[in-house]
């Protein structure tokens, strides 16, 4: 039964804990400092922020866009993982979903199996295009951080290209778009409705991406993976070192690729939610470039777990749609920006001093085992007896 | 205090003076622990005084404790017979107390004047005094009998004479009294008989050495006098006169210990593993294993010989597939030619690296988990392509239980054990399994006495059992104790067979430095067997 129960160390449960919300507290500690220097106050600006993103409205905004945000956060971290920096999920994610659109709207299936073909297509672009950057690695050894950057502007530029009128997209009240997906590809969500604060009628609050729960297995997969399977393990083990993972029969040009292929697949999802339960068509405004990045700031945050990530990503959604009240209020909205990046820093501070907290209590326990106090009895029986 | 641990008399002792360094009663706590406890050390003005005892003995807190890198909760310390008290290093430094890390801490692409003034550069106006400097490093040098060029890149040197540039760097600031932590640990013989002439030297000139070590045969030859530490505090003080190096083992772990010697020959005639013209190269295409031929049998113990950087890497490492290699390797009939690492482990070839934090261990993971290292695809690590967690854990506590690997837990990270616990971790890992050739490096490094014999003890039992092993050792009494047969490496070829039974440890050291009769490249002679 035990290999089902984690390990629960509530000393390193709350060690791990700690560390993000002291970043929390040093993030929104330097976001007031620029607030008061800026003349507003900060607990005006913390307590709008916070009504309005309560709003259930707002709530169905921050789950929408954090289900993108965990799925590109996962594609970063299965990299982070191995120690391979997939900075081009931004890049493979948009190509991803145009091809993915375009070949959506061009069949005609039933029901599932049309969302499946979509989401099958993104996958293997998404793969196909991180793959690029792997084979590079593996044959050519070009560092990955570069090959992806420049995958990125190339993929830009290809979807670019690609959806204007004259290729395949079309313009439509002023907005280029790619063809509509029929609805036999449109992914149900969940419709909250109910009565609003101070209200009497019912009303629709908004509609929860029902993609957000393939965002969740996506996740539990991810787990999984990593921590219960052998491949899960040599990759975990090529990323702490590889000339151990090397020593232990690990192919590590094959561990390269195999660990690219993954994260692009898993980027080619996360332009996937908004194109199944709200685009059905690709438009560069639906499918912002950044989120790729935003990925990495929430693999840091969320420590490349899963439900670090998944907390992560919740609350960098909060940030992004709250920051549009103080914009009505009048506080600059670029507060948002700054603690957002704060935080990604502090917390990398954060977590290394965790780490070297923890390190320094282990080795303290395990020297301990190695050594009792020497009020021993054979000590003195021995040295006695070496007389 | 009727357990204070007793002292030989000064009255025999070389010192009547004040002593240089004085520790009284030092005790120091971490939470939960007691590391040093009740220690006493006098150490005479002018002597070598070697402080022995076994791996997390508190040694290196002790040593922390005189060096100022850490503070005694209790317990004075006196400097030439006044009491000092060191927050920092520098404080130590100033007080004349000066450090030889066992890994030195030199910066490979800067000169060895540059290593030696970093830190503490002389200035004259703003500018910085590389003249002077280079007087001071040169008369340091000649006064001292160590040989040092303040020229060279230290990237260039070999590791006596890195180790000489520390200790110069040591003297250069001012030092009195020097601690050398392990400082054998990475010598071949003839270079550790160099260091003992720069030590006596440093003595004759009025220096203190204070000489930190568990190669007991060495702190024999060198000390004046020797205080065992054992569970954190001083045992005993004894002259080396006084003991023999089993007796001093023996105050080490407190208990009676067994030899590597090896009892009766378990040699089969069942070849486990054949490789013929093996040659590795490296970028330049200059061969570093060069044409090796070796064979060994079931139940026989094959040791290589070799200072340090001789191709014996490499050569373990051609025969796990980890380095592209020319030539032949069959194990057991098969030939492993394109064979890769992860099947020619299931095969039964198992490995103990010889940097063990690099290959041999995930620092980060916990030991449950560095236990499946390498074996991750076999059982109890595996069921299918799914990792067996309760399995590898179970396996995991029998290796902390048969092999004494003091840990409070199997879920604590690699890191936090010490060197020697690592080591016998390792060694549990790779004997599991029912491996057919052990390919060991170093296996006893840094293990103390009591694990070093343990260690011994499953080799022999698995040699018995049919094991074929490729001992590769720099501790020469190991080598010689528990090989049935021993061939020297001497860049990247084998230069000379011994016969374990008649070889000494010092013939086998002149022809691993190709000091004997064989000249470079030329046919295996056979000496060491004909002294």
């Amino acid at each position: 039964m035990e290999r089902f129960v984690p390990r629960f160390d509530p000393r390193r449960t709350g060690l791990a804990i700690l560390a993000p919300l002291l970043a929390l507290a040093v993030a929104a500690a330097l976001s007031s400092v620029v607030l008061l220097v800026a003349d507003h106050s900060p607990l005006v600006a913390f307590q709008e922020m916070w009504n309005y993103g309560r709003k259930p409205e707002q709530v169905v905004n921050i789950l929408n866009k954090g289900s993108g945000y965990f799925l590109s956060a996962l594609a970063v971290a299965i990299g982070f993982r191995m120690n391979l920096f997939n900075i081009g999920v931004d890049g493979q994610y948009r190509i991803a979903a145009m091809f993915a659109a375009v070949a959506g709207a061009a069949v005609t299936l039933p029901g599932p199996l049309h969302i499946i073909f979509i989401v099958a297509v993104a996958v293997v672009v998404g793969a196909v295009w991180a793959g690029v950057a792997g084979l590079l690695k593996v044959y050519r050894g070009v560092s990955e951080v570069i090959s992806t950057i420049m995958l990125n502007f190339i993929g830009a530029a290809f979807v670019a290209w690609a959806v204007t009128p004259q290729v395949w997209a079309t313009l439509e009240n002023n907005v280029v778009r790619t063809p509509t997906i029929p609805e036999s590809g449109w992914f149900p969500g969940f419709s909250w409705s109910g009565v609003p604060e101070g209200g009497t009628q019912t009303v629709v609050f908004g509609e929860i991406y029902g993609f957000i729960v393939i965002s969740g297995l996506v996740g539990i997969a991810y787990w999984f993976v990593l921590s219960r399977t052998r491949f899960g393990f040599d990759l975990r083990a090529t990323g702490s070192s590889e000339p151990a993972a090397v020593a232990s029969g690990v192919d590590v040009k094959r561990m390269v690729l195999t660990s690219m292929l993954l994260s692009g697949a898993v980027a080619g999802l996360v332009g996937m939610p908004i194109l199944l339960g709200a685009a059905h068509s690709f438009g560069s405004q639906d499918f912002p470039a950044g989120i790729g990045f935003t990925g990495i700031a929430i693999a840091l945050l969320g420590r490349n777990n899963p439900v670090g990530i998944a907390f992560a990503s919740v609350l960098w959604g909060f940030l992004d749609v709250s920051n549009q009240i103080l914009d009505i209020q009048g506080i600059p909205k670029e507060i948002v920006t700054i603690m957002q990046g704060t935080v990604v820093l502090a917390v990398v501070i954060a977590y290394e001093m965790v780490r070297r907290i923890s390190v320094a209590s282990e080795q303290r326990r395990v020297l301990s085992s190695e050594r009792t106090v020497p009020t021993d009895p054979a000590v003195d029986a021995s040295s006695g007896g070496a007389k | 205090m009727s357990e204070h641990p007793e002292r030989s008399t000064t009255a025999a002792g070389p010192a009547t003076t004040v002593p240089a360094v004085e520790l009284n009663g030092i005790t120091k706590r971490f939470p939960g622990v007691v590391a040093n406890s009740d220690v006493t050390l006098k150490v005479a003005r002018g002597t070598v005084h070697a402080i022995v005892g076994e791996n997390g003995a508190g040694k290196s807190t002790l040593m922390k404790i005189l060096y100022g890198m850490q503070r005694p909760d209790e317990g004075t310390i006196e400097v030439d017979g006044s009491p000092v008290t060191f927050h920092t290093p520098a404080d130590a430094i100033k007080a004349g107390i000066g450090m030889v890390h066992q890994h030195f801490k030199l910066a490979d692409n800067l000169t060895v004047l540059e290593n030696v003034v970093l830190g503490s550069e002389p200035r004259r106006g703003w500018r910085l005094d590389i003249e002077g400097a280079r007087r001071k490093i040169v008369g340091i040098s000649d006064r001292y009998g160590l040989d040092v060029d303040p020229d060279p890149l230290v990237e260039d040197l070999g590791v006596g004479e890195r180790q000489r540039v520390e200790i110069l760097k040591v003297l250069y600031r001012g030092a009195r009294t020097l601690i050398l932590d392990e400082p054998t640990a990475v010598l071949v013989p003839q270079e550790v008989d160099e260091l003992f002439d720069a030590l006596q030297e440093l003595k004759a000139e009025g220096l203190t050495v204070i000489f930190i070590s568990h190669k007991l045969d060495e702190v024999l030859k060198v000390a004046d006098e020797i205080t065992v530490i054992r569970r954190g505090t001083t045992v005993r003080t004894v002259l080396p006169s006084e003991v023999t190096p089993r007796k001093l083992a023996e105050l080490m772990v407190g208990s009676e210990l067994p030899s590597p010697q090896t009892s009766e020959s378990t040699v089969t005639d069942r070849a486990a593993l054949e490789v013929k013209g093996l040659t590795v190269r490296d970028r330049e295409g200059r061969p570093v294993v060069d044409d090796v031929t070796l064979t060994i049998h079931a139940g026989e113990v094959l040791g290589i010989a070799g200072v340090e950087g001789n191709g014996q890497a490499e050569l373990v490492e051609a025969i796990m597939g980890i380095r592209p290699a020319e030539g032949s390797v069959v194990l057991e009939g098969r030939d492993l030619a394109g064979v890769p690492t992860r099947e020619r482990r299931t095969a039964g070839v198992a490995f103990v690296p010889e940097d063990r934090i690099r290959q041999g261990l995930l620092l980060e993971s916990p030991l449950w988990e560095n236990r499946m290292l390498g074996h991750q695809t076999s059982p109890p690590n595996a069921r299918g392509p799914l990792v067996n967690r309760r399995g590898a854990r179970a396996d995991t506590e029998r290796i902390v239980r048969d092999y004494d690997v003091r840990t409070p837990s199997i879920d604590v990270t690699a890191s936090a054990l010490s060197g020697g616990n690592q080591q016998k971790l390792i060694v549990g890992r790779e004997m599991s399994g029912n491996p057919r050739l052990l390919l060991a490096a170093h296996p006893t490094r840094g293990v103390d006495v009591g694990a070093q014999a343990a260690i011994w003890d499953h080799l022999r039992r698995a040699r018995a059992e049919g094991l074929a092993v490729l001992l590769i050792s720099a501790d020469l009494d190991e080598l010689i104790g528990l090989s049935d047969s021993l061939k020297v490496i001497l860049r990247g070829r084998l230069v000379a067979d011994a016969d374990p039974s008649t070889v000494t440890p010092e013939d086998l050291g002149s022809a691993m430095t190709g000091a004997g009769s064989t000249t470079d490249g030329g046919p295996a002679a056979r000496e060491g067997s004909e002294s």
